[in-house]
């Protein structure tokens, strides 16, 4: 929660003689001026000009200790300073309200009645300036409440679009048509032929559609259901290089009903077979690893491709999104380490808090 | 024109793809003799080159040296037929071309289409059509697709592991004589630093040059990790970042950069 004081801070106080608190000022000296009148001999015209100048040193003292100085210590509350400001203000200002009412000579001593004017003035400006400044200090609470609300709302829409966002990502890295149209491909070849392979290799696309399409719309999912994927997803790219790529799974058997935010392995595995073993003419092993340790899910997929070039140059959509969901989902608590494999390869291993998913 | 029977080579990494395209050949064009098949570029050249055949099928995308690489090697002396999957770049180039292409899954009236065109070049002894400006510059499109993008990984040795930084987790990167070091913080926070062999001037040219400025001679400051910018006297100012207690230097000719921050 944002305190009174910083929120002020931030959006900024209002106008120091913005028309609103003018026309309040003039409005309350006016009525100030109508209550007075009936203890003054004076023309009106005096007892009002007296009342606004009075009116006008309130309005002042409340807007300038309500931003000097910036910071305050926590335990002296700005209205205390205000109101004490205003106690102030009054007597000075009614002091400066007979000084130019009487052409500067308010001789406040010498006329008679003119102390007890004064006076009247003074006090009666105090306690009408007070209820004035404590109707104010209400709304003004109620108006940063209101402007609070609004910056939350507006964290919490920008949150939202940065998670919907990630998720689109996901939905335009997923349909990847090269993939697609290539796995096609092998299954037209497949049947052509007759090939008893088609069913297979058909039902394995078929389950690597199914797996991948529904879990845009979900934010959790299981390892269990990660791996159905992820072998999906490899029976299907062996099915396209069986010289070169060969793979395997280790798994603890505990972890299969933690949760894992959807496509996390996977992505790991299609950056691995896109970055190490695609690009190599001997292409390599896959290794996917998932285990737990002190409470923390580890997947780690290692493969024996080509590596990173040089700069590392290409190698990253995937990996750069799948850091920024892990991000959204688990915060600082998730992390990707990315680390060569020698003589060439890349290990990718992600950690995130373990957690059962609800029954 | 001869009375031999015309030859071809097919290069594709893919082992079902490439002995579908031959199946789906022999029907279309049975005069055709496969003589040679290659799973990536540099078989596919060393093939070419033992047996010459007329007519060369070249899958784009292969392992190591690409289809389109393999093309400049064979130039004028085959026919070429380019072959690749949903490839937005490499179809359009392809179709603004004259070069002769097939899209993956291979559809059987393309094909015949194509292999008439073949036979009609062949009857003729029409010379290829291959052009190596067109070669080039398809190679140079490939080439930008993998490499146009900033860097986004650093490799550095830590310990006894190469581990690879992401660049936007890096705060700064200054230069130590032959060295670079790089200054970057984990997702949790901690910060961290490793001292890598590339020079500052190289990675210079591979940032994001939106999330990265170069402040000082030897100093490469990510933008986001900022915290504020002090000016000094003397026309000089300070980069305070975030999270970190080092306080890097502005040198005068950069000092533009901040004239609006």
């Amino acid at each position: 929660m944002l305190t009174h004081d910083a929120l002020a801070q931030r959006i900024g106080p209002p106008a120091l003689l913005g028309w609103p608190r003018v026309r309040v000022a003039l409005l309350a000296s006016f009525v100030f001026a109508l209550f007075l009148r009936p203890n003054f001999v004076l023309p009106f015209y005096v007892v009002l000009s007296r009342a606004m100048v009075v009116g006008f040193a309130a309005l002042l003292a409340f807007g300038l200790f309500e931003r000097w100085p910036a910071r305050l210590p926590r335990w002296f509350a700005r209205w205390v300073l205000q109101v004490l400001a205003i106690v102030l203000a009054v007597p000075l200002g009614a002091y400066l309200a007979y000084w130019l009412t009487t052409g500067g000579h308010p001789q406040l001593g010498a006329v008679s009645g003119r102390l007890q004017g004064y006076v009247e003035l003074t006090f009666s400006g105090i306690l009408f300036a007070s209820w004035i400044v404590v109707g104010a200090l209400v709304r003004q609470r109620d108006a940063f409440a209101r402007e609070q609300e609004t910056a939350f709302a507006l964290e919490r829409s920008e949150l939202e679009r940065r998670a919907l966002d990630a998720r689109f990502r996901l939905l335009q890295a997923q349909v990847e048509p090269h993939f697609l149209f290539n796995t096609l491909a092998n299954v037209q070849a497949l049947v052509e032929v007759g090939a008893p392979q088609a069913a297979k290799v058909l039902k394995s696309l078929i389950a690597y559609l199914r797996a991948a399409v529904p879990r845009l719309h979900e934010t959790v999912t299981t390892l269990d259901q990660e791996l159905e994927l992820v072998r999906a997803y490899l029976e299907l790219m062996h099915i396209r290089m069986p010289d070169r790529l060969m793979f395997e799974i280790r798994v603890d058997a505990t972890l299969l009903k933690l949760q894992c935010p959807p496509m996390t392995v996977l992505t790991l595995v299609e950056n691995a077979v896109r970055h190490g073993i695609d690009p190599s003419e001997t292409g390599g092993i896959i290794v996917i690893e998932l285990r737990l340790e002190s409470s923390r899910c580890l997947a780690s997929v290692t493969n024996t491709g080509v590596g990173l070039k040089m700069t590392g140059r290409g190698l990253g959509t995937g990996l750069a999104s799948l850091r920024e969901r892990l991000q959204l989902a688990f915060g600082a608590e998730a992390q990707l380490v990315l680390s060569e494999v020698v003589p060439h390869g890349l290990r990718a291993e992600v950690s995130f808090p373990a957690r059962k998913t609800q029954p | 024109m001869t009375a031999q029977r015309p030859t071809a080579l097919i290069a594709e990494d893919e082992p079902l793809l490439r002995e579908s395209l031959e199946q789906q050949l022999s029907l279309v064009w049975p005069a055709l003799a496969v003589v040679a098949r290659a799973r990536n570029g540099r078989e596919a050249i060393d093939q070419f080159d033992e047996h010459h055949p007329d007519v060369c099928f070249l899958d784009v995308h292969m392992p190591g040296v690409t289809g389109i690489e393999a093309a400049r090697h064979i130039g004028h002396r085959a026919h070429l037929v380019f072959v690749t999957a949903y490839d937005q770049y490499a179809v359009q180039a392809f179709a603004q071309g004259v070069l002769d292409y097939l899209v993956k899954p291979v559809d059987a009236t393309r094909l015949a289409q194509t292999v008439a065109r073949l036979q009609e070049r062949l009857r003729t002894a029409m010379s290829a059509v291959n052009t190596e400006v067109l070669l080039q510059e398809l190679a140079a499109t490939l080439e930008r697709q993998s490499a146009a993008a900033p860097l986004r990984w650093i490799r550095a040795s830590v310990g006894q592991t190469v581990t690879l930084i992401p660049v936007q987790d890096v705060d700064f990167l200054r230069a130590e004589e032959k060295y670079t070091l790089v200054m970057w913080h984990e997702a949790g926070g901690n910060v961290r630093e490793a001292i890598i062999r590339t020079p500052l001037k190289e990675l210079a040219a591979q940032l994001d040059a939106t999330q990265f400025a170069q402040v000082h001679r030897s100093v490469i400051v990510n933008l986001s990790s900022i915290a504020r910018v002090v000016r000094g006297s003397n026309e000089t100012a300070n980069v305070h970042l975030k999270g970190r207690l080092e306080v890097l230097p502005v040198s005068r000719s950069y000092l533009h950069l901040f004239h609006q921050m």
